[in-house]
């Protein structure tokens, strides 16, 4: 089967004042048709940028100078404008963080609603107006017909998110990105919020590119998942294989420095420093100066993408010395705290 | 230099009665905070209305040990400690520091006597830093005011010797807060509450603002702090898994009350609130292999204008009866450690 989107290798450059920001650089993916794909990664890694750069999106200083975005077989990079513009929404949609500013406040639902809708799917205002209801009932809005006509004022934060989800997918498109979509909900709204997101995405075979920094989230909707870091994919992998056995540094620094509700940790491995600034970033491996197993190679050769096993990439010299004590470490210690925590209760 | 060289700046005797072994370092009793709605009507201004933040909070932090304070926004967690540390006067109730009732009128010696033991740490690390004074002046300021007497070459020290303490060099003292990252602010933030080595100090929500990476090293600062300065730490967070890594115990809030206080490993074992129940299974966890059975709550938190009647939960509670909308059940000990407001709770 070809991947719905294949993203080849691509740079995307910002040009500010103090200097080109190289915020992608070099990046590959792809994302199966019907498959629900995560993106993690800490804040100015990439995830948003990735899918800016697919939508052609990017800030004005911002530029794709390299690569391909190959969605369907066709280049969206080489794409002219007027037809890119039939591609947004109706073939690729993407929900935004924040519910509280992705709606414009001084309209109505429906006329945000139907104004897309009427027209994407070339349909009368009316036939629109009956989409937008359908749509707001399936995603668990109470009473839609009433409450089309309400100001996004009136609706709650996890109500808007669930608006925007609805907005999204009336156009029946083929991939939905969903940037970092709960992000600003209480826990028991977000829980909420995932189950009409899976819901819809299974009812819909939809392909979808979950963006998140929760690694609880992502291991509860993804089957799939690319970790960045620092403008770089530095592992790709079935979810099970990756939070079961993460194979780059990175990844296991990230799952080992986050408390945990399984297992008992008296202090949590950390990774020293911050995240790169991408102005003038560490040359060879980005992750190299936090890294605890760098050594000189790393310094100066960005590690090559080695793959192995079910489609596994990881992007590391040191993988293979590695192999061993990472992944038997981190497997081994949480069945045995599982099992203790069984037998306990 | 030792830090229990404040003593000679000590003037006035107020915790004398205090017993660490018996009594709670601080105790909230039936708290209440209301902010009054008001309306313009005509030439004057009539409340209409009271947003109940913080609805008869009953909560006490036994020395040494970490509270964690959880609940999601808006359910009044930030007032409450606002309110701990004197920053709010309360509508109704009291709060006691070491037996001594905040609110009490009091001189300005025991005032800063109160304050100089209890400090807090705000959320935001980006707004709760002056962009416009050296971090110098930002840390010395405690100093200033707890002790005027002391001479600048001693704040200056202690100053440098407390952002050592919290992972900082020396030379950050002469820059300002645009210079620093999210998680070096924190640390600011928490360098500046640790200044005039107090006893107890409330981290409101010190985390929720940082990459992963970066809140476990803010995580085990505080732990390291704790030991080294025998601190008691209220932990307010919204995210669970936090809680549990830091406290020793838990307290469980929703729309301005508490719903369950206990020890820690307790609230994981044998919940008993059924609205912890549910706060427990929202959270997504990091494990693909973990299937649960979630128990998905209707609807939103109510607005605290206008709170249920009886127990502020019922209406979205699975195990709601009519005596819930009726009576609003009281935090009560159920075993011992173990206090839980509802009629029916989980066994």
């Amino acid at each position: 089967m070809d991947p719905i989107l294949d993203v080849k290798n691509i740079y995307t450059y910002f040009y500010t004042e103090s200097g080109i920001v190289e915020a992608l650089d070099g990046v590959s993916f792809d994302v199966m048709p019907r498959e629900p794909v995560g993106i993690v990664g800490e804040s100015g890694c990439g995830k948003t940028v990735t899918a800016k750069s697919a939508l052609r999106i990017l800030d004005k200083n911002g530029r794709t100078i390299s690569g391909e975005i190959i969605y369907k077989g066709v280049d969206l990079l080489k794409l002219p404008d007027m037809q890119m513009r039939r591609i947004r929404g109706k073939e690729i949609a993407m929900i935004f963080q924040d519910p509280m500013t992705s709606l414009n406040p001084i309209f109505r639902i429906e006329d945000q609603m139907t104004e897309v809708i009427s027209l994407h799917r070339k349909c009368g205002k009316k036939e629109a107006k009956e989409i937008a209801i359908e749509m707001l009932d399936q995603v668990g809005i109470p009473d839609a017909e009433k409450r089309i006509i309400d100001y996004p004022h009136q609706f709650s934060g996890g109500m808007r998110q669930r608006i925007l989800i609805a907005r999204a997918l009336s156009l029946q498109p083929s991939l939905l990105i969903a940037d970092e979509p709960t992000t600003a909900l209480d826990v028991t709204i977000q829980a909420q919020v995932l189950e009409i997101i899976k819901e819809m995405q299974k009812k819909l075979g939809l392909a979808m590119m979950l963006i998140t920094h929760n690694l609880g989230v992502v291991a509860e909707i993804t089957k799939r998942v690319h970790i960045f870091y620092g403008g770089r994919v530095v592992e790709s992998g079935l979810t099970e294989d990756i939070f079961l056995n993460p194979k780059h540094p990175y990844t296991y620094a990230l799952f080992e420095s986050i408390p945990s509700l399984e297992v008992d940790k008296t202090r949590l491995e950390t990774i020293p420093g911050m995240v790169p600034r991408l102005i003038n970033p560490p040359k060879g491996c980005r992750f190299h100066p936090r890294c605890k197993f760098a050594t000189e190679v790393c310094s100066r050769i960005r590690p090559p993408e080695i793959e192995f096993g079910r489609g596994r990439r990881v992007a590391c010299h040191h993988f293979e010395e590695l192999n061993l004590y990472i992944g038997k470490d981190v497997l081994r210690e949480k069945t045995v705290q599982r099992d203790q925590v069984k037998e306990e209760v | 230099m030792a830090s229990d060289s404040f003593e000679k700046f000590e003037t006035v005797d107020l915790f004398s009665d205090w017993d660490a072994k018996t009594q709670p370092i601080v105790n909230l009793i039936n708290l209440k905070k209301w902010f009054p709605v008001s309306q313009q009507a005509l030439l004057f201004s009539k409340v209409v209305a009271n947003i109940k933040a913080v609805d008869g909070v009953n909560l006490f932090l036994n020395k040494g040990e970490t509270l964690g304070l959880v609940g999601e926004s808006g359910c009044g967690k930030s007032t409450t400690a606002r309110v701990a540390v004197k920053l709010e006067e309360p509508t109704e109730g009291s709060v006691y520091f070491k037996g001594i009732d905040i609110f009490r009128p009091m001189t300005r010696e025991e005032e800063l006597a109160i304050k100089r033991q209890l400090q807090m740490v705000f959320q935001d690390p980006y707004s709760s830093l002056n962009p416009r004074r050296m971090i110098l002046d930002i840390i010395k300021e405690p100093y200033d005011i707890h002790f005027p007497d002391m001479t600048y070459e001693e704040k200056e020290s202690r100053v440098l010797e407390i952002l050592a303490k919290v992972g900082l060099e020396d030379y950050h003292a002469l820059r300002y807060p645009h210079e620093f990252s999210g998680g070096q602010r924190q640390r600011l933030g928490i360098a500046r509450a640790l200044a005039i080595n107090p006893e107890v100090i409330l981290l409101d929500e010190p985390v929720s603002a940082l990459d992963v990476s970066v809140q476990a090293q803010i995580l085990n600062l505080l732990h390291d702090l704790q030991i080294d300065f025998n601190l008691t730490f209220m932990f307010i967070a919204h995210d669970l898994s936090v809680i549990k890594h830091v406290s020793d115990r838990v307290a469980v809030m929703y729309l301005g009350k508490i719903m369950e206080m206990c020890p820690t490993g307790e609230l994981f074992r044998r919940t008993a609130h059924p609205y912890s129940v549910s706060l427990l299974s929202a959270i997504p966890r990091p494990d693909p292999r973990i299937k649960m059975d979630r128990i998905i709550l209707e609807g939103d938190v109510p607005s605290p204008i206008d709170p249920p009647t009886g127990c502020p939960f019922h209406p979205r509670c699975y195990k709601a009866q009519e005596i819930c909308s009726q009576v609003t059940p009281q935090l009560e000990l159920m075993d011992p450690n173990h206090y839980v407001s509802c009629h029916f709770p989980e066994k």
